[in-house]
């Protein structure tokens, strides 16, 4: 089977487009996981110390 | 395996600014619309919204029966003539009444009309016209002793309206001839059997409200209008405020995806990349032993299919991602309380993508009406009549761009309405939650433009 990607010269460009979003959301997620993680956290751990 | 990579998806060369600035401009108007969202936008102003009543009079003659009989009767002769004109009429799609009606003043007229007027079509649904009819005449004939129709199932939610969308989208797009007159009369014909089987086992309202398809499909979009109906008297509300008063059930979040998706697919399947992944496709199931048009078929249902999945994975995601900060509701929750707001990105993609169908082929009912068989006659005397193109392209594309940018804005605008109400005493996730919204909608709006300003080169 010959798989042919005439167009892809275009269209793999078209997709740098998505890729910014695509970072904005992974940051997110790690921003809200770690941040979900800290509120999870037992008191003690975020207690100041001395 | 080769890979020879030449040309595909290219900028409309006639592009008043470069496709680059188009996505940045609308991308920076998401983001700013939805920092002022959360600046200004302190309280739900939909949920509950104000409603008018118009004057009594207008109210009493829009809901009075002879008028409901008359819009009734109207849908079921249309629905008649789209039958009798794609079976008996000339079998070409520019001189049979049947496609132009059933594919663009049915499936997108009807749009613009629900989303000027309301729910326009549930007064000339033709289905719902001949069951209320034969529902009245069989309560005649057994005295009112006709059994009650079963409990719709819930589980069944909004399934058999999803399946109804992507199958009639399949007739106009998977479908090698799409606008065969007489293939989109036996097709009506076999939808019609469906219906009234689901109207008699269910009963009329309950199968209109969430089994038959395009009453589903022109509901959402109603509910964008600013005319609503309260208990026989018609009134006024904000515009997008009736969205909020969806009822929830299994399966729509798939008839919105349905909605964005089926729709985008009819865009991709005129790129380059799409040439390229159907080609490959068709290659492989005609390698299977399938004949080249049923190859074409499959892999174009397949297309079809991955559109659908791919809109409703990448709202998903965002769920996933509002279900980091909120643990206490479920996933299907929320994405049955947010996807009322993907109703106005379906609306942009509709009305983007089939502006100019609606505008100029709309013009062929003229003569169509005039002569529906192709057979020479002139009923209106307006068999001559041509069509105008009053619309130059580049106007077109700024259309397009409003559309789609506006469509998404307003989106946010509801998907912030709806995280007031539902975050009411956890005011600090409304913003944190909404940022996924904003991921996704600046996804949609990415994707929609690529479709539209892009074109097979």
């Amino acid at each position: 089977m010959t798989f042919v990607i005439a167009h892809a010269g275009h269209w793999l460009v078209t997709i740098a487009y998505f890729i910014p979003v695509i970072g904005f959301m992974a940051w997110l997620a790690v921003a809200q996981l770690r941040a979900r993680r800290q509120r999870e956290r037992p008191d003690s751990d975020r207690r100041p110390p001395g | 395996m080769t890979l020879p990579i030449a040309h595909g998806i290219a900028q409309r060369a006639d592009l008043p600014i470069t496709l680059g600035l188009f996505l940045f401009g609308s991308v920076v108007v998401l983001v700013v619309s939805f920092v002022a969202l959360a600046v200004l936008w302190r309280r739900p102003l939909f949920e509950p919204y104000p409603w008018r009543p118009l004057s009594g009079f207008l109210s009493r003659v829009l809901s009075s029966r002879p008028v409901e009989i008359l819009c009734g009767a109207t849908g079921v002769a249309l629905l008649g003539l789209v039958i009798y004109a794609g079976l008996k009429g000339q079998q070409t799609a520019a001189a049979n009444f049947t496609p132009t009606f059933v594919y663009v003043i049915f499936w997108v007229g009807m749009v613009a009309a629900s989303i000027l007027f309301g729910d326009v079509y549930r007064a000339f649904n033709p289905w719902r016209a001949i069951g209320r009819a034969v529902a009245f005449v069989a309560r005649l004939a057994t005295r009112g002793e006709l059994p009650p129709p079963l409990a719709y199932p819930r589980r069944l939610g909004y399934w058999p309206a999803a399946t109804g969308l992507v199958a009639f989208t399949a007739l106009e797009l998977v479908n090698s001839t799409p606008d065969d007159p007489s293939t989109v009369a036996i097709a009506t014909l076999v939808y019609s059997v469906l219906t009234f089987i689901g109207m008699a086992l269910y009963g009329v309202d309950a199968w209109t409200t969430r089994g038959e398809a395009f009453s589903v499909y022109f509901n959402l979009f109603s509910r964008l209008a600013i005319f609503e109906t309260r208990e026989g008297v018609l009134g006024l509300r904000p515009p997008l405020a009736g969205l909020t008063r969806i009822q929830p059930g299994s399966g729509l979040v798939l008839v919105v995806a349905a909605m964005i998706g089926t729709v985008s697919f009819d865009g991709l399947s005129e790129t380059g990349l799409w040439v390229d992944i159907g080609g490959a496709l068709g290659d492989l199931f005609g390698s299977l032993g399938l004949s080249s048009e049923t190859a074409f078929e499959v892999s174009n249902a397949v297309g079809l299919v991955a559109m659908v999945a791919l809109v409703f994975a990448l709202y998903r995601l965002g769920i996933a991602g509002m279900k980091i900060l909120d643990e206490r509701r479920p996933a299907g929750q929320l994405a049955d309380w947010f996807v009322p707001s993907l109703v106005p990105i379906a609306l942009a993609y509709v009305g983007a993508h089939y502006l100019t169908l609606l505008a100029f082929q709309g013009q062929a009912m003229t003569y169509l009406a005039s002569d529906p068989l192709g057979e020479g006659a002139d009923l209106f005397g307006t068999a001559e009549v041509g069509i105008s193109y009053f619309m130059g392209a580049r106007l077109i594309q700024w259309l397009w761009v409003a559309l789609v940018v506006g469509g998404h804005v307003a989106a946010l605008a509801l998907a912030h309405d709806r995280a007031l109400v539902v975050y009411r005493d956890e005011q600090d996730k409304v913003v944190p939650s909404q940022l996924w919204m904003l991921a996704v909608m600046i996804l949609f709006t990415i994707s929609a433009l690529l479709l539209l300003l892009s074109s097979n080169a």
